[in-house]
């Protein structure tokens, strides 16, 4: 026991002092390295890009990167460790900005990117990363949703093309889970993983929407009337997976698409692309079936950011144009298989067939409102309740109400 | 170097903190204060107290018939043995993942096996309904907590010397009497150690609860240490500093323990 208690402040010290000196190459004068967080999207690409980036940085700058790629169910919780500490990335990848924007922790587009860099931005994404009429939150790509559909059990049921109007859905949903045999119409994931961008979907094709203006309006009349259809969806037309406000979407719905068990499910590209390497089902995309007329999908754009630390700034100003150079983001964008946020991207990703139905789907696409920072509580309040309400017995409208409610107070 | 993340908590507790993580300044107890208010504590207090109970109950009846079928000599007890290492082996998380498809509605094993066994007539949502996904939870639960259960009972049994059965038997106890007059009582120190372990594991689990409830919505089957994850990262609360002050509470729970642990074991030691 004795030498261990004697080691033991040493140890610390040492750690201390190695801490001490790595924050203090912040302070007076050039970072000499950028620590930086990016979110793991794949096993297969994540890494190795941007490995290859941070060393191909170096070897222009000379500033070492310090890489943290980390998966998505812990990304939040060491964020917030990081910034309790007081030691922030110094460039950060999420799927939220304007929280961090509020608290004045980080550059703006004037502040951390070349100019040609912030031109190159697809609009609705520059839209979808401002706070204050700035721009903070960087869109490292995006993605949206569409309507994927079994072709046999399409078939099968009697129907040849997707439906297009809620009402045919619901036909079709019926005619599906009518064959029999375990056969699902419509797989519905309204459990927290993922419940916000289901319910943002249906939410919209029928005409609601998250806010007016500045105002909520989550339990707006429509919205309810919204709910209400897809609790009966599961509890009167029993036309879903069992307990649909209890499942998640990547291993409950497309885990049971997969296997070719549901007619209908709301997919996006990444889910394409397993279909195609596992070639087991013979599946369709379509555009979403709407209530109003007009097809709305969800767009989904996740943010880069830069963190405003002493010495910085041209260090992350060169890691952030690196990254925007349309070989390089081209290149990862593709590989992770989502959807580009540049126009020069775009022209770029526009040949490429397998993306067509999500490249045509995006100039209908919209945007959570993550530009207001109370989004970042609402999503997570939809995501722990909005299942509540197509349980058996559940009270669409008074879950709304609750949410509604929640949503206005923390707004103030 | 245990104290430190404890005043860290503390520390934490008292403060405001924003979404972010970004430290907004000192509000003293008011975080207490919120989490009481949280409708949701009272079902959480309730299931971590039925969590506890029940495995390590259940853990400690069914490792008492182990570890004797173990002690016993019988061809293949070395195979037996090494078999029940493995859960113990085992990540937890890796563990939670298995059981999850084994529960699966569709898909699961226990589905199947019970409906060829005639004994559903048809599958149940195991981790969907709210009926079973506690009882699911627990399952789980004993089956890690065996091995380690079973190896304290087992090596507990064997202190116990073989004259004192054979003087039981020469009075003419044998059996269930012998089991209830001698094991048991010489057993004490072993099932006071291994319930006491047990119940600081199991009520610091966060693997399982999580895992295995991670589809659900709200916060009506989670636990004081999952509920604690959620308030600060996953619930609209997001709360560091909330969250912190439920894992003070936590931490005096575990403390209390210790504490009652040391008291019966010191008046174990002292002479009667």
């Amino acid at each position: 026991m004795g030498p261990m208690r004697t080691r033991r402040p040493l140890v610390l010290v040492l750690l201390c002092v190695a801490a001490l000196l790595s924050s203090a190459c912040g302070d007076g004068g050039k970072a000499k390295s950028i620590k930086v967080v990016i979110a793991e999207y794949s096993k297969d690409h994540t890494r190795p890009f941007w490995q290859g980036l941070a060393e191909q940085y170096t070897k222009q700058t000379g500033v070492k990167v310090d890489l943290q790629v980390i998966d998505w169910n812990s990304i939040d919780q060491q964020v917030s460790t990081m910034i309790q500490n007081n030691q922030p990335p110094d460039v950060l990848n999420l799927n939220s900005f304007s929280s961090y924007a509020k608290d004045g922790l980080l550059y703006s587009a004037d502040e951390a990117l070349s100019p040609k860099t912030r031109d190159d931005f697809l609009e609705p994404f520059v839209r979808g990363g401002t706070y204050r009429d700035k721009l903070y939150g960087f869109p490292i790509l995006a993605s949206a949703r569409a309507f994927f559909y079994n072709r046999d059990l399409l078939n099968r049921a009697g129907m040849t093309a997707p439906p297009r109007t809620w009402d045919e859905f619901l036909q079709a949903a019926r005619k599906i889970q009518a064959l029999g045999g375990g056969v699902i119409g419509y797989a519905l994931p309204l459990g927290p993983e993922e419940a916000q961008a289901e319910w943002s979907i249906w939410m919209w094709n029928n005409g609601g929407d998250w806010k007016s203006g500045e105002a909520w309006t989550i339990n707006s009349e429509k919205n309810v009337q919204t709910l209400s259809f897809l609790a009966g969806l599961a509890n009167t037309h029993k036309v879903t997976q069992v307990n649909p406000g209890k499942t998640n979407r990547t291993d409950g719905a497309f885990q049971l698409f997969k296997d070719g068990k549901v007619g209908m499910v709301m997919g996006f590209s990444p889910l394409a692309a397993q279909l195609d390497a596992e070639r087991k089902l013979n599946y369709g995309v379509a555009q979403m079936p709407t209530n109003t007329g007009t097809p709305v999908t969800l767009g989904v754009e996740d943010y880069l950011m830069a963190f405003k630390k002493k010495g910085n700034q041209e260090a992350a100003r060169q890691f952030l144009d690196l990254y925007y150079q349309p070989a390089q983001i081209t290149r990862w964008i593709t590989a992770e298989g989502f959807l580009p946020v540049t126009k020069s991207g775009l022209q770029q990703m526009s040949g490429n067939e397998k993306l067509k139905p999500y490249l045509d789907a995006l100039p209908s696409a919209r945007l959570a409102p993550t530009t207001d920072p109370t989004w970042d509580k609402v999503k997570l309040d939809v995501q722990q309740n909005i299942g509540l309400a197509v349980q058996p017995g559940g009270d669409p409208k008074q879950v709304l109400d609750r949410l509604q409610k929640n949503a206005a107070e923390s707004g103030r | 170097m245990v104290v430190y993340p404890v005043l860290e908590l503390v520390r934490a507790s008292l403060g405001r903190y924003s979404i972010t993580g970004l430290h907004r300044g000192w509000v003293g107890p008011r975080n207490y204060g919120r989490l009481l208010e949280q409708e949701a504590l009272s079902t959480v207090v309730g299931n971590t107290v039925t969590w506890v109970v029940m495995v390590v109950a259940i853990t400690i009846v069914i490792s008492l018939g182990l570890a004797q079928l173990l002690n016993e000599s019988f061809p293949g007890r070395r195979l037996v043995r090494w078999a029940l290492i493995v859960p113990w082996a085992a990540s937890l998380i890796m563990t939670s993942k298995l059981f999850v498809w084994l529960y699966d509605y569709y898909f699961g094993l226990v589905n199947r096996a019970l409906s060829a066994a005639g004994l559903v007539a048809r599958p149940v949502d195991w981790l969907g309904d709210d009926a079973t996904v506690m009882g699911a939870m627990i399952a789980v639960g004993v089956f890690v907590s065996l091995p380690f259960t079973t190896y304290v009972l087992l090596a507990g049994l064997q202190t116990i010397p073989g004259e004192v059965y054979e003087a039981a038997r020469v009075d003419g106890a044998s059996g269930w009497r012998a089991y209830r007059s001698i094991t048991l009582p010489l057993l004490k120190p072993a099932l006071l150690v291994a319930a006491v372990l047990n119940l600081i594991y199991v009520f610091n689990s966060f693997p399982i609860v999580w895992t295995l409830n991670d589809r659900n919505p709200g916060f009506a089957h989670d636990t004081m240490i999952t509920y604690m994850y959620k308030i600060a990262f996953k619930s609209a609360l997001r709360d560091v500093g909330v969250a912190a002050a439920l894992g003070v509470v936590n931490v005096g729970v575990i403390l209390l323990a210790v504490i009652a642990y040391l008291r019966v074991a010191r008046w174990r030691e002292e002479p009667v």
